[in-house]
């Protein structure tokens, strides 16, 4: 091992890091002592010295130490993404759909439509009335919350409109599966259904919640 | 005149981030150029330097690989990740606030 390497080993003690890191680390301050040292002895100053004075520079090697494994060991803060846009998208979707299931058990029964297209064509849609109501509660609170945790403004409304979208891509599946599955089924009626279904349960609900999250929509300001 | 620790900690996320955004430098190569290039004002040594390098490191600002330097030997380059890129942007913002808040409350740029 390298004589520098070796200082800094001795002087540093033991990390209790995982073995490779921790010659790693002890590699890379020993490249630094060597580089330096170097760059001394290249203005006129013996090795002994030079590499004296790198390492007397650090006044507290126990501190230094601290330092490190304080570093090594810093819990990755949880990324901005999950805080600013996937938490809050979350909570609106469990919000909004705990809501559902709220006024399906407790409130008044939906209200059906019927749509009425042709010979074959017979498709109906229902509409919770109470649910839509609390939704720019929902989109209020997530893009409340996006934007305390930094989120930029596309952030803060995709967060809001989170429970219109995840219907969105569940009906995007159920097309998807009805049109590979089910040979039998005109594929008009499928596309229609699914046509009626977005409106009802996605732009529908989207507008509220837009509405709601509105008055909380902001630009994000520079970190403080 | 020295600069405090704690300064000298904050300021240095944003020096090493502004290098590394200019190409990918070794420990060395970092202390040596801030201190050229502040004119020895902020200097690092290893303790100052490596604890900061790691840390950075760990929140993916910045990654370390082991490279071949000019003099042949294999050292340990950081490069700046994306990550590292987006937050040079808000740093840089964020220091020139905070400077022209002191100028407006002391004066700083007329002091010295």
């Amino acid at each position: 091992m390298p004589v520098n390497r070796e200082q800094v080993k001795d002087l540093l003690g033991r990390l209790g890091l995982p073995q490779g890191r921790e010659e790693e680390i002890q590699r890379e301050l020993g490249d630094h002592v060597e580089d330096h040292a170097a760059d001394l002895q290249a203005r006129g100053m013996d090795a002994e010295s030079a590499t004296r004075e790198v390492l007397d520079a650090v006044s507290n090697w126990q501190q230094f130490r601290n330092a490190i494994l304080a570093a090594e060991s810093e819990e990755v803060s949880m990324n901005y993404r999950t805080k600013a846009l996937w938490l809050p998208a979350m909570c609106a979707l469990i919000l909004s759909n705990g809501l559902l299931a709220i006024f399906q058990v407790f409130g008044p029964a939906p209200r059906f439509y019927w749509f009425h297209g042709g010979k074959s064509l017979e498709i109906f849609c229902a509409f919770v009335i109470p649910w839509l109501l609390t939704q720019p509660v929902v989109g209020a609170v997530a893009a409340y919350w996006s934007r305390r945790a930094g989120g930029t403004v596309r952030y803060q409304l995709l967060a809001a409109t989170a429970p219109a979208t995840a219907l969105m891509g569940l009906f995007l599946l159920i097309l998807a599966f009805a049109i590979i599955s089910d040979k039998h089924a005109s594929h008009t009626i499928t596309i229609t259904g699914f046509l009626v279904l977005t409106v009802t349960w996605v732009l529908l609900p989207a507008l509220p919640l837009l509405a709601g999250a509105a008055p909380f929509v902001r630009r994000p300001q520079t970190r403080s | 005149m020295g600069i405090d620790t704690r300064i000298k900690r904050g300021s240095g996320e944003l020096a090493i981030l502004a290098l590394l955004d200019r190409e990918p430098l070794h420990g060395y190569e970092i202390s040596k150029r801030i201190a050229q290039m502040t004119g020895g004002v902020l200097q690092f040594n290893l303790a100052s330097l490596y604890p900061l390098l790691y840390r950075m490191e760990k929140r993916g600002w910045v990654k370390g690989r082991w490279e071949e330097a000019p003099s042949g030997r294999q050292r340990r380059h950081y490069h700046l990740t994306p990550k590292g890129k987006k937050q040079l942007a808000p740093l840089r913002e964020e220091w020139g606030l905070f400077f022209q808040a002191l100028h407006r409350i002391a004066g700083v740029a007329h002091a010295g």
